[in-house]
Order: structure tokens, then C-alpha cells, then sequence
């Protein structure tokens, strides 16, 4: 392979992320830890400024109720809480799963290394990993279910 | 700051968001119903509960360094010459440095704004 060639595959940017072969689940956990932790930043950006409507918005001097409705009325409906459960969702996953990667860092869950066999077929981290992959999922599912009886049939 | 020791901040800052944004979730749809807990005379209750808005600003600040700081660590893995580096790092601290003050603002003004026109 040339240098080039070499160069290329080892610098695919985001078309790696979205490339799934070879993938494992640790790798779509990856994945969709970094998806989703954007995600999650836009939003955090978009409540910082739908929040700054309780005083007002951008040039409000302190809390101002008709602003805060005005934000409400284009934010609290179906659409918005549609929204919101799926930030929930995501929030979860992005959560429980951060401290998965949390613990392998500090190598508290990771396998015992083994040596490299043919055919080199990628390996799990291990079944603890697996199973706090799994269990990531199960929690924000769980999660987006409370907040859709939450914000659709008034439960809290 | 070496990357390392940025590390640790990002690790500190999930576990302490992970408390804060589940206090924050308990908050608007468990203590109180979510309808209740947007409401205007609500949230003017509880900034004047000065924990309670000491509070929202450090999950503000660890939210928005957590995930910058994210965005950061994503930006210097497509491309490792010494300008990009500089260019990221600096927007990382620009961007937080701004989103925090202006959600500070926020804070600020809900808990000693003068009362609505």
C-alpha cells in the first residue's frame, strides 16, 4: 500500500464514525456516545436561550412573565415535548454509558489482556462492558418512557 | 494544561453532571408536576432560593466545560498540526467563556433583575 493510501485510511473523519464495518458494539457505543454528546450540547445551547426568556431574552432586564409565556407558546406543545423525550433518551444513554467508558479507563472493568489469533477478528472488552452497554440502553429507554408520562399524560 | 489533566477534567465533569442533571430532572418532572415546575411563579420561587440558584450555575458551567470540552477532544482527533490545535483550543475556551456568561446573565438577572414592566 502506498503512502498515500495509508494516509487516507488511517484519516477518515466523520465518514469513520459512519463506516460500520468491523463494527462491534463497543464501537457503536463509541459512536453513539459522540453523536449523541453533540446532540446534547445543542440542545444545552438552545435552553440556555429559550431560559433567558424568563428575564426577558437577550436585552431583558430581570423576570418578565410575558416573554416566559411567549417562549412557552412556541416550545410547549407536542412537537417540543416530542423534543424533550427524545433529549431524555439520549441524555440517558449518553450518561450511563460515559461512566462505562468512565470505569475502562481507570481499567476497572477492562479483560485480561490474551494473546493476538488468527483470524484477528475484533475482540469484546469483555462481557462487563457488554453488559453496561446493554443496560445503558435499557435505562434510557426507561428514561424516555417516564418522560413521555410525564410531559403527555401529566405524571410527576 | 496537558491533555491528560484535561482528561481528568472531563471525567470529573461527567460524574458531577451525571448528579447535577438528575437533581435538575428530579426537579422538573418528579418533586413537582412539569406543568407546575416551568410555570412563571415557580421558577421565580426557586432562583429566590439562593442554593437553589447556586446550583443551576454549577451545573451551567460543568455542562457547557463537559461538553466543549468534548467537542474539543472530537475536533483534535481529525487533524493533529500545531495551528488547528491553537485554533480549537482557543474557540473551546472563547465558546465556554461565552455561553457560560451569558447563562450567568441569566442567573443573575432572575435572582436580582427588577421586577416585570
Amino acid at each position: 500500500m502506498a503512502a498515500g493510501e495509508e494516509k487516507a485510511k488511517n484519516k477518515r473523519g466523520i465518514r469513520g464514525w459512519l463506516d460500520p464495518y468491523h463494527y462491534n458494539a463497543e464501537r457503536w457505543a463509541y459512536f453513539f456516545q459522540r453523536v449523541t454528546g453533540v446532540a446534547i450540547l445543542l440542545y444545552v445551547l438552545g435552553h440556555l436561550g429559550d431560559t433567558s426568556f424568563f428575564v426577558g431574552g437577550p436585552t431583558g432586564t430581570g423576570p418578565n412573565p410575558s416573554a416566559w409565556a411567549f417562549i412557552g407558546s412556541i416550545f410547549e406543545n407536542s412537537f417540543g415535548h416530542l423534543i424533550l423525550i427524545l433529549v431524555v433518551l439520549v441524555l440517558f444513554f449518553h450518561g450511563v454509558n460515559g461512566v462505562r467508558l468512565i470505569l475502562a479507563e481507570f481499567g476497572l472493568i477492562l479483560r485480561k489482556p490474551s494473546a493476538i489469533e488468527y483470524p484477528y477478528k475484533p475482540k469484546g472488552l469483555g462481557s462487563g462492558q457488554k453488559v453496561l452497554i446493554y443496560v445503558a440502553i435499557a435505562i434510557a429507554v426507561a428514561a424516555a418512557v417516564w418522560a413521555f408520562l410525564v410531559l403527555f399524560e401529566g405524571m410527576g | 494544561m496537558k491533555e491528560s489533566r484535561l482528561m481528568l477534567v472531563q471525567y470529573a465533569t461527567a460524574v458531577a453532571a451525571v448528579a447535577l442533571v438528575t437533581v435538575h430532572l428530579i426537579m422538573q418532572g418528579v418533586i413537582y408536576p412539569y406543568t407546575t415546575a416551568i410555570s412563571y411563579n415557580n421558577i421565580l420561587s426557586v432562583y429566590s432560593n439562593g442554593w437553589y440558584a447556586i446550583f443551576l450555575e454549577v451545573l451551567l458551567v460543568v455542562v457547557l466545560v463537559h461538553g466543549f470540552n468534548g467537542v474539543r477532544i472530537i475536533l483534535n482527533e481529525f487533524r493533529q498540526t500545531k495551528p488547528w490545535t491553537t485554533w480549537v483550543n482557543a474557540g473551546t475556551i472563547l465558546a465556554i467563556i461565552v455561553t457560560v456568561a451569558y447563562g450567568t446573565r441569566t442567573v443573575i438577572l432572575a435572582v436580582f433583575g427588577g421586577a416585570p414592566a
